[in-house]
């Protein structure tokens, strides 16, 4: 009786241990073990990345002499404080471009989660077949390098003495910065109301602001409130011009009567640098068809931008603002070496589009 | 001997209202929880002009000053002030509650409404005087008891200025000219 | 005749209050300023006095003067007396504010664009010692010092304790002192006249090796006075590789930017709403 209680005990484990096996992917696992299509080995590649089992994952390149292991581990997770430090890859997609027995070209979706929101990174790769197993060819980006260098910045900053909280009231202070909303558009999309537009800082001192909006209905009552959020270049120097975007999921246009705009703006401690050019600046279709506005940043000052957020405002033929797009970008700006961005419209949209704005925001580490 | 008994009963009877008026006094000033009824009028306000939500913000944070104002008095409590008063009012409101505390007497306001005049209102918005004619019923308490109480209409003349999300009461003096 | 007695008592129970003591202060006094009030009565009573900000509660002898003490009325307003033995009496009487001594200064806004009609505005509240509002009319002088040899003077009267001015911004940027004095008290408040939006801004363009120097010429108002260090020119270039847009604080009174040069291009400037002359370079250079 004892015997068959222990054989019992042991089969149930084994069969436990056999189901957690099975649920946690071994079967795919084994399976790509030894790739055996090129879909495999890309797969089985990322899913090492994903775990930062970055050693096993490294050892599936075909290319491994090409490619500096420290240079692969940042393609998947950044460097200098970039966004992507700050990222965890949660999933992927892989599908095939075009194959033959020796090579093939794959494109991989990286679904990464940030913090600022989700962020898909697509890469095209290359498979090769290495006697009984498929191989990936890693893109090999040799990122350029500036020359050691000083590069002289004359160093423009604002601080900022406010009136003491115990201060007396109506003592010497310094006022708010004078903002203007210069334009606004209220839109109906599919699912939500967008309004957006321009904001101005008409002040001589740099200013954060911040838009709100509040919709009306029809007998002036508050329907909904909302901020421009992160949809802003937050911090506008003197006579600079930054488009705000205000989304209002699930409302519609026909109930709104009036939209009631209000523009904050605090004086703050700021830097007139660093200095980002918009270069090569192109309405294009993706990859994937989607209409994007791409270019490249430029950091032309010579400390590191760790966080690029890119913002466009789109205009149609009156100069009229019809659509604000934004977007993170994975990559940090180093001194002088461009990096590409692209910010998608919607293809409605995209055929009124006459003319464009794009603002660079900047979060970085010595300011945060 | 009928004539005295009923004698005896009157004077039982008088005797009984004296007794029962002092706590009827007392619920009668019991807090009023509601916000006290508040109008402006800003017929002849300059050099700037109100803006119609300004109009209700100030006539709203008002209301609500002295709704905190009667609670802090009541319950002794000079954090109340926070909400609504701001500078030398929240410092002498602080006083007098400090005062109270000190000596065991209370005021107890029963708001019975304010008419705001606006007075003044500076070019750049960060000050707006106000005269405001109050109807109250003030009582004065020393422990349980009331030892004062009375019924007035009076002139205040008020500064408020704007916070964060609202006006602000700054100043807040009884006219001279008020008739009690 | 018991009847009679009875009655009697009950008049003279009914009427003893009518007889509590009594405090007579006087109709209005001085904030700060002691002062005595007679009493009728005879023995010791409870004395309250109760104003706006200030409660005190003390043992008095009756049918004396009561002396206040300066400090238990340095607030302006109402105040109650409530003077107790078995019964309460009450009066009242009223603080004044005890002059002119301190000055809220308020001034808008502490930076003006030059030669901005009534963009200034300067109000002056006047309280006295205690902080009370100084609501009887005062002459509130204001002086403007537009440079160290210059001085402008206004007076206004205060209406409620309040007294204000609007004032022009000149036409040269700089710092400008405004002052409001009533009596001996003055209050001093800056005001920064900077310049107004750029004008006649102009642009121009030398090549440098591979690459395209855009300049501003030193940036202006249309007064003449230089756009402050920090004002954003926004440089555009449009060529063939597609449009670059730089936005470039001005720094010692000019903006300066490179670009990349990719054959022919045009470029232009602007600042805020305000927008420059356009270059049409063939080739990388002007």
């Amino acid at each position: 009786m004892n015997r068959l209680l222990a054989v019992l005990i042991l089969v149930v484990t084994v069969t436990f241990v056999a189901i957690a096996w099975l649920q946690s992917g071994g079967v795919a696992r084994e399976r790509m073990q030894s790739a055996q299509t090129p879909e495999e080995a890309v797969r089985l590649l990322l899913t090492e990345a994903q775990q930062h089992n970055f050693d096993a994952a490294y050892a599936r390149l075909e290319n491994r002499a090409e490619v500096d292991k420290s240079a692969f581990i940042r393609d998947f997770y950044g460097s200098n404080g970039s966004l992507l430090t700050y990222a965890a890859l949660e999933s992927f997609d892989v599908w095939g471009l075009h194959a033959n027995d020796h090579e093939a070209t794959l494109r991989a979706k990286l679904h990464y989660s940030t913090a600022v929101g989700p962020l898909d990174d697509i890469r095209d790769l290359k498979a090769e077949h290495d006697g009984s197993t498929w191989k990936v060819v890693w893109p090999t980006t040799h990122a350029p390098k500036l020359a050691p260098q000083v590069i002289p910045v004359n160093y423009l900053r604002w601080d900022v003495i406010n009136r003491g909280a115990e201060d007396d009231w109506g003592v010497q202070n310094v006022d708010s910065p004078q903002v203007r909303i210069v334009s606004m558009n209220a839109l109906q999309r599919a699912d939500r109301v967008v309004v957006l537009g321009e904001i101005v800082n008409e002040d001589t001192v740099p200013a954060y602001v911040n838009v709100g909006a509040t919709l009306l209905g029809q007998n002036q009552q508050e329907l909904a409130q909302e901020t421009s959020f992160d949809k802003i270049s937050h911090t506008l120097l003197p006579k600079q011009v930054s488009p705000y975007r205000i989304d209002f999921p699930g409302m519609r246009l026909d109930k709104i009567k009036s939209v009631r705009m209000d523009a904050k703006a605090m004086l703050v401690p700021a830097s007139a640098d660093p200095v980002i050019e918009v270069s090569q600046q192109r309405l294009e279709a993706d990859a994937l068809g989607k209409k994007i506005l791409s270019g490249q940043l430029v950091n032309q000052s010579g400390q590191i931008v760790n966080i690029p957020h890119v913002i466009a405002a789109f205009y149609d033929a009156n100069g009229k603002v019809i659509w604000v797009s934004d977007g993170y970008i994975e990559q940090e700006l180093m001194p002088q070496i461009p990096v590409a961005f692209a910010v998608d419209l919607p293809d409605d949209v995209a055929a009124k589009v006459q003319s464009y704005h794009v603002v660079v925001n900047h979060y970085d580490r010595q300011s945060s | 001997m009928k004539t005295k008994a009923i004698m005896r009963r009157a004077l039982l009877a008088v005797s009984a209202a004296v007794v029962i008026s002092v706590p009827a006094s007392f619920v009668t000033v019991h807090a009023d929880d509601s916000l006290p009824k508040v109008s402006l009028n800003a017929d002849n306000l300059g050099p700037r002009s109100i803006e119609e939500l300004t109009s209700k913000v100030v006539a709203r944070d008002y209301a609500f000053a002295w709704q905190t104002m009667a609670e802090a008095l009541e319950q002794n409590r000079p954090d109340l002030l926070d909400g609504y008063f701001t500078g030398i009012a929240k410092q002498d409101l602080a006083q007098m509650i400090a005062d109270q505390t000190k000596t065991g007497v209370r005021v107890r306001y029963v708001d019975h409404g304010h008419k705001l005049d606006a007075l003044f209102y500076s070019p750049a918005g960060d000050a707006m005087q106000l005269r405001d004619h109050a109807d109250l019923e003030i009582n004065v308490m020393d422990g349980q008891k009331v030892i004062h109480s009375e019924q007035v209409n009076l002139q205040y003349t008020v500064l408020m200025t704007p916070g964060a999300d609202r006006w602000l009461v700054r100043d807040l003096e009884v006219a001279p000219e008020a008739k009690p | 005749m018991r009847l009679f007695v009875s009655t009697l008592l009950f008049w003279i129970a009914a009427v003893v209050p009518s007889l509590a003591a009594e405090v007579h202060p006087p109709s209005q006094v001085l904030a700060g300023a002691a002062f005595s009030m007679p009493s009728s009565g005879a023995g010791q009573g409870t004395l309250y006095l109760i104003g706006s900000a200030h409660l005190s509660k003390r043992q008095v002898n009756l049918g004396t003067d009561i002396e206040v003490d300066g400090d238990d009325v340095q607030h302006a307003g109402r105040y109650t007396v409530i003077l107790c033995t078995d019964q309460c009496s009450a009066s009242e009487f009223y603080v004044h504010p005890a002059g002119p001594d301190r000055l809220s200064l308020l001034v808008h806004p502490s930076r003006v664009p030059v030669s901005n009609p009534n963009a200034i505005s300067a109000v002056a509240v006047v309280w006295d010692v205690y902080h009370n509002l100084e609501i009887s009319p005062e002459t509130v002088k204001f002086t403007v010092n537009p440079d160290e040899h210059t001085s402008l003077s206004e007076a206004r009267t205060t209406n409620n304790g309040i007294a204000w001015i609007r004032l022009t911004s000149a036409a040269k940027s700089g710092v400008v002192k405004l002052q409001a004095s009533v009596g001996k008290v003055s209050e001093i408040r800056v005001v920064q006249q900077v310049a107004s939006d750029a004008c006649n801004l102009r642009i121009h363009a030398s090549s440098e090796s591979k690459k395209i120097v855009i300049e501003t010429d030193p940036v202006r108002d249309c007064s003449g006075n230089f756009v402050p260090d920090g004002t954003v020119v926004s440089f555009t270039m449009t060529d063939s590789a597609g449009e670059t847009t730089v936005d470039v604080p001005i720094k010692r009174g000019v903006a300066k930017v490179e670009m990349p040069a990719h054959g022919h291009a045009r470029i232009t400037a602007a600042s805020g709403v305000v927008t420059g002359n356009e270059l049409n370079l063939a080739g990388g250079g002007e």
